[in-house]
């Protein structure tokens, strides 16, 4: 039994996240009726499966919660964001019980009277108001009958009732049938007199004023009769569609009883079975959920299988049998497309987390009385999942930074004549080898003086210190910075930027912020698109192999080793400028014998052009990411390890810090 | 006899230069042959590397250099101990190069002597105690201590001034 209840949490805890994100949808929309449906249906398993395995509590409020909307459903109520609250909070709620079923936590317990009685207070309300709303004019489909029987004169006017009938369709689905009964013989035939009768059944959104629209030149030359016959859309049930057909073939008039009694008897028999499919189509299984645990073992494997192959291709290389190297080429190819097809298994759309992302805009914006928009963009954008499952935590507190301190509040915004909400956007997007996650906000900025006052009060920059305006803007990534006048129970307890900052490096990712005061703020982080495998170029120095990450490598130069002077950085002219070299030997303190020519390479870096020497360049490699453990963890100019062909390990170098850190050092044996 | 079991335990011997040394099995998790170790520039020097353990990578010390001892080149004899121990309340893997590896013994813990404080050429912390072997004595280590808090400060630093 217990296996079972878990199983119950297990899915509980999906239907409640499922519930939560189409509620926050629908609270935008309210006029979405998708959404209450989904909501209604929802709520219906959950209660259903609650009953099920025991959970009576879960069960009864679910109950009244679908109560509530089942009455929205059907139209008997309205929608209001009162509704949404509670049917949120509920939400929150039913999340702890489902761990805590018979209520022993006297705080659960208490909550859970409480919003017993608030919902049983607005079904209370919807029952007496029920009667009161009008039956909506929306865009509900609504099959008419509609007889035609133009006078005889009619083509004298200048008319045709085949035009009639072809307006009459533009408006919706129809079955049209002709009775040709008054026809004459056709010797008795007056060419241009009309003699034939119309019935048209129509589905239409449209109401029967517009149907009439269509005859209104022609009102007093015709007899029209509409009629409605039924609030359901008939012609979509095909057994009533075919005898409509056959009707037609024996082409006299129908008259309205005879459709009327028809379309009753089919639309009683048919009826649940038009709803019964639609609601299965959408529960149709098009993904299967997996631990990760288990992803993260066929990921290892596959990492595995790529070090392998690696190590085949070699022994292919050096043994020139043409068997073996067809076998290790064929090999290469799948294990190239198994390793691709894996990691695209491991990636996730940042949608997964935007529903968290939204309840705190929404939760924390009415907490502190502003009005907000938070807008996503591009978040169908894929991350790896360990970047997803560690980037969540930095997003949200920037989110809840941008609400607390960004957006200023509505009587604030009005004087600097912004509009009264607020808005948040986040964006994300591809851009090379990286996924970007812009979060922008156009509230008050940041004020690069106050950002000055405040470190220097807190001891972390000098007095007499001289920063540029973004120097004292990035101030705010450094430990203990908080800038908030007062500290709220929300965000300003100062462990804030700064572990935004080392959380997202943790993951080799950057973080950069921009700002215009009065204008808004934006904060951009820049992410690997995985972390698992990249393509790298391996180089040799000294004895050992490296990897450098593909993308970071702009430019190869060859040079003779002897034109290189002794020491860790100096300028060599390439490509007609003078740029900046680090000679890696000298950094690495290599000492084996030097090569006859040392390979040049121009980096990708942020800040100025730079190049690194190698000894020589080996070619393209897949390198699968191995982290540095232990001892080594706490090194940053390497980013991992990687596997080769033939065993040997060799280092990953993250070329951006570890130039920084020669910059650094050369900087400080200069002073 | 069940106390007797409970109280009694195995120690792996191995010799660095001339001395023998002994550490608790529990902590060693396999022996190796020494493959070819990446050196991680930048590093200091008890840090021999790198190297490739059935597809993970395991940082490398070097025991002779770690306990002071002068630098010899690997023999036919030198493995590479594989070792699980507490670092700053986490647990690591690591290697650790030795240059041969002896036996298993059963070592009860009440004959375990105390290491003389004074005269020890080697540097003391790591030393749990001297235990007395066919007129030898063999040091025994506490491997959590090897790798102090300082090495991994030292670390730390390098890594942040380099």
């Amino acid at each position: 039994m217990d296996h079972l209840q878990q199983s119950f949490i297990t899915e509980a805890e999906e239907l409640l996240s499922d519930l939560e994100s189409v509620l926050l949808k629908f609270g935008m929309d309210l006029t979405n009726k998708e959404s209450v449906e989904a909501i209604f249906r929802v709520m219906h398993s959950l209660k259903g499966s609650a009953g099920m395995f025991g959970f009576s509590q879960v069960s009864a409020l679910t109950h009244d919660m679908e109560t509530i909307f089942d009455s929205i459903r059907e139209g008997h109520a309205t929608i209001s964001q009162e509704i949404i609250d509670i049917t949120l909070r509920s939400v929150d709620h039913l999340k702890k019980i489902i761990h805590d079923r018979d209520l022993v936590n006297p705080s659960n317990c208490k909550v859970h009277h409480e919003l017993l009685a608030t919902i049983n207070a607005i079904t209370g309300s919807c029952a007496d108001s029920g009667n009161k709303v009008t039956a909506p004019v929306s865009h509900q489909k609504r099959t008419y009958y509609i007889h035609c029987k133009p006078s005889q004169e009619i083509f004298k006017t200048g008319n045709n009732p085949l035009y009639f009938i072809d307006d009459l369709a533009a408006l919706g689905a129809s079955v049209v049938i002709a009775d040709m009964n008054e026809v004459p013989l056709i010797n008795d035939i007056t060419p241009d007199l009309c003699y034939t009768t119309f019935e048209t059944i129509l589905v239409t959104t449209k109401s029967v004023e517009e149907i009439e629209g269509v005859f209104l030149f022609v009102k007093d030359s015709c007899e029209i009769v509409i009629e409605k016959i039924s609030d359901a859309d008939l012609l979509s049930i095909s057994s009533f569609e075919t005898q409509m057909h056959a009707l037609r073939l024996d082409a006299c008039s129908v008259g309205f009883k005879t459709i009327k009694s028809l379309a009753a008897q089919i639309e009683t028999k048919s009826l649940k079975e038009v709803v019964a499919p639609s609601s299965v189509k959408e529960v149709q299984v098009a993904s299967i959920r997996v631990a990760s645990e288990k992803l993260d073992e066929l990921m290892n494997l596959i990492s595995e299988l790529v070090t392998s192959q690696a190590r085949l291709s070699l022994l292919a290389e050096q043994n020139q049998i043409p068997e073996l190297s067809n076998l290790s080429e064929n090999m290469e190819k799948i294990t190239r497309r198994l390793r691709d097809n894996a990691f695209n298994i491991c990636l996730i759309p940042l949608q997964t987390l935007e529903t968290r992302f939204q309840r705190l805009v929404r939760d924390l914006s009415k907490e502190l009385k502003k009005e907000i928009d938070f807008i996503t963009e591009g978040v169908e954008t894929e991350l790896d999942k360990s970047i997803i499952e560690k980037i969540s935590d930095p997003i949200l507190h920037i989110l809840r930074n941008c609400v607390d301190h960004g957006i200023e509040l509505q009587e604030e915004r009005l004087k600097k004549g912004k509009k009264e909400s607020g808005t948040i956007v986040m964006k994300a997007f591809h851009s090379g080898t990286s996924v970007y996650i812009q979060i922008k906000d156009d509230g008050g900025g940041i004020d690069p003086e106050k950002i000055k006052a405040k470190a220097i009060s807190k001891g972390i920059i000098a007095e007499e210190a001289t920063l540029s305006k973004e120097d004292a803007i990035n101030l705010i990534f450094t430990a203990g910075f908080s800038t908030a006048e007062k500290i709220t129970g929300v965000s300003g307890r100062g462990v804030g930027m700064d572990i935004v900052k080392r959380n997202i490096e943790s993951i080799h990712g950057e973080v950069t912020l921009e700002s215009t005061l009065h204008q808004g703020t934006t904060i951009s982080i820049k992410l690997p698109l995985t972390l698992s495998i990249i393509d790298g170029m391996l180089v040799k120095i000294g004895g050992s192999d490296y990897i450098l990450p593909l993308s970071s490598v702009d430019k190869c130069f060859e040079i003779k080793t002897e034109k290189l002077q002794a020491g860790l950085s100096q300028k060599v002219a390439l490509d007609g400028t003078l740029l900046p070299v680090f000679n890696l030997r000298e950094a690495f303190n290599e000492q084996n014998e030097k090569p006859q020519h040392t390979q040049i390479i121009k980096i990708h870096y942020d800040e100025f052009p730079v190049c690194i020497t190698v000894d020589s360049v080996i070619g393209e490699y897949q390198a699968v990411m191995k982290p540095l453990t232990g001892l080594y963890r706490s090194r940053d100019d390497f980013s991992g390890a990687t596997i080769l062909g033939d065993g040997s390990v060799a280092l990953v170098m993250d070329t951006s810090k570890l130039i920084r850190s020669l910059t650094l050092k050369v900087q400080a044996s200069l002073q | 006899m069940e106390t007797s079991t409970q109280t009694m335990q195995s120690y792996l011997t191995f010799r660095l230069a001339e001395e023998l040394f002994a550490t608790n099995v529990s902590k060693v998790l396999e022996i190796l042959e020494i493959p070819k170790i990446t050196r991680v520039p930048r590093s200091p020097v008890f840090m021999r590397g790198v190297i490739n353990l059935r597809g993970s990578v395991l940082p490398v010390i070097d025991a002779r250099t770690k306990f002071g001892l002068s630098e010899t080149k690997d023999t036919v004899d030198s493995c590479i101990m594989v070792l699980e121990i507490k670092m700053q309340e986490q647990t690591i893997t690591i290697g650790a190069v030795v240059d041969a590896v002896q036996e298993v013994m059963e070592i009860t813990p009440a004959d375990i002597l105390p290491a003389p404080s004074i005269g020890s050429k080697y540097r003391g912390e790591f030393i749990e105690g001297m235990v007395k072997s066919d007129e030898r004595f063999i040091m025994v280590l506490d491997l959590d201590k090897v790798l102090s808090t300082e090495d991994a400060n030292i670390l730390q630093q390098m890594s942040d001034a380099a």
